[in-house]
């Protein structure tokens, strides 16, 4: 058998669950895109609709609004929890932090608790009268905090949640990345003169791309993916401050049974994510042509 | 014998303004071709059926695949 055939042999487990979990889906939802599909309606059954979901989905504001409410929340929390991340990954590292290993091992904790109850929790946290988050606001700066009835208050605290539970996450990346840097160029740096911030931004930058673009990948696409966390903490209000583009598609999917237009949704969240994420990679890898 | 499993360089220089290859070249078209359908359906549809979209794009993601 030629080696080629023994390597696609290795890989047809892989492929077949990746065609059946992610291709035969995908496949699914971009036909059901084009039908117009209410369990809910008078008549339930598929009506070819051609491109009218996508037709009225330009044309619906509490889409499009939800689609620019998520990416200024992916951006706020990506960048946040990128330069946090940084931060907490070199304090992680200095040899003169009395307890470092005990620090490592609390500061993770979070990855492992589960979003509805990160959300749940949050929730307790911000309730008016009883969790201390609102008291304290309070009394440190005088504002009436209130999560149901302020949107800033709704939409910074979710920001403020996603940063709790995932900051660690970045935080453990960017430390294995910057473990396994070699040290010469660092050295030879210093020898020839450079300042801290020329170190950080001409050395240790592009040698950590790699680890940097996997892990504002994963946030990214984590991010314009939050759904259970919110629902939890606000349900997407008050009025639809924190209804990200998940929640919207899963109010429409579920509870009012629009598969048909819920299809069209998800497929031009999908369509976005690829291309910002595409964009993201040809900046970071930096593949410039003639023609730049 | 050694080229001949030498991996062959498909990335190119075009008018865009990266570097590419076949498949990131229908990449951008098909990028282009649903963004253009959207906007299409929501600013000009009144004015210009979406089949002159369907059309421009064509013809652009053809002169992306072989000049880009």
């Amino acid at each position: 058998m030629r080696q080629s055939n023994i390597g696609w042999l290795f890989l047809a487990p892989a492929t077949l669950i990746l065609f059946v979990v992610g291709f035969v889906p995908f496949i699914y939802i971009l036909y059901v895109g084009f039908f117009d599909w209410n369990t809910n309606a008078i008549d339930p059954t598929l009506r070819w609709a051609g491109l009218q979901n996508y037709r009225s989905l330009v044309f619906d504001t509490t889409f499009l609004n939800s689609l620019a409410r998520t990416l200024g929340f992916a951006f706020f929390v990506v960048v946040s929890e990128l330069l946090s991340g940084y931060v907490l990954a070199r304090a992680l590292m200095a040899d003169r932090l009395w307890g470092r290993q005990f620090f490592r091992t609390i500061h993770t904790l979070p990855i492992v608790v589960a979003p509805i109850a990160v959300g749940a929790t949050w929730r307790l946290l911000c309730v008016p009268g009883f969790g201390i988050v609102p008291y304290y606001v309070k009394l440190w700066f005088g504002i009436d905090y209130n999560i149901s009835t302020n949107a800033y208050h709704a939409f910074a605290t979710a920001i403020i949640m996603d940063l709790w539970h995932w900051t660690p996450f970045v935080t453990l990346s960017l430390m294995a990345g910057l473990t396994a840097l070699p040290k010469e160029p660092l050295e030879q740096a210093q020898i020839d003169g450079g300042n801290k911030l020329q170190i950080f931004w001409y050395v240790i930058v592009p040698m950590l791309k790699p680890v940097l673009l996997t892990t504002v990948f994963i946030r990214l696409m984590d991010a314009l993916r939050s759904v259970d966390e919110i629902w939890m903490l606000t349900k997407g209000g008050p009025a639809e401050a924190t209804r990200f583009i998940g929640l919207h598609i899963w109010i429409n999917v579920f509870p009012k049974t629009d598969y048909g237009y819920g299809a069209a949704m998800s497929l031009l969240t999908l369509y976005v994510t690829i291309v910002l994420s595409w964009l993201l990679f040809v900046a970071m890898t930096g593949r410039k042509g003639g023609a730049q | 014998m050694m080229a001949g499993i030498q991996p062959q360089k498909t990335e190119r220089d075009g008018f865009l303004p990266i570097r590419t290859n076949g498949f990131d070249r229908g990449f951008i078209s098909v990028v282009i071709l649903i963004l253009v359908h959207l906007l299409w359906m929501r600013f000009l549809e009144g004015v210009l059926p979406l089949w002159v979209a369907t059309v421009l794009c064509l013809a652009l993601a053809v002169f992306t695949i072989r000049k880009g």
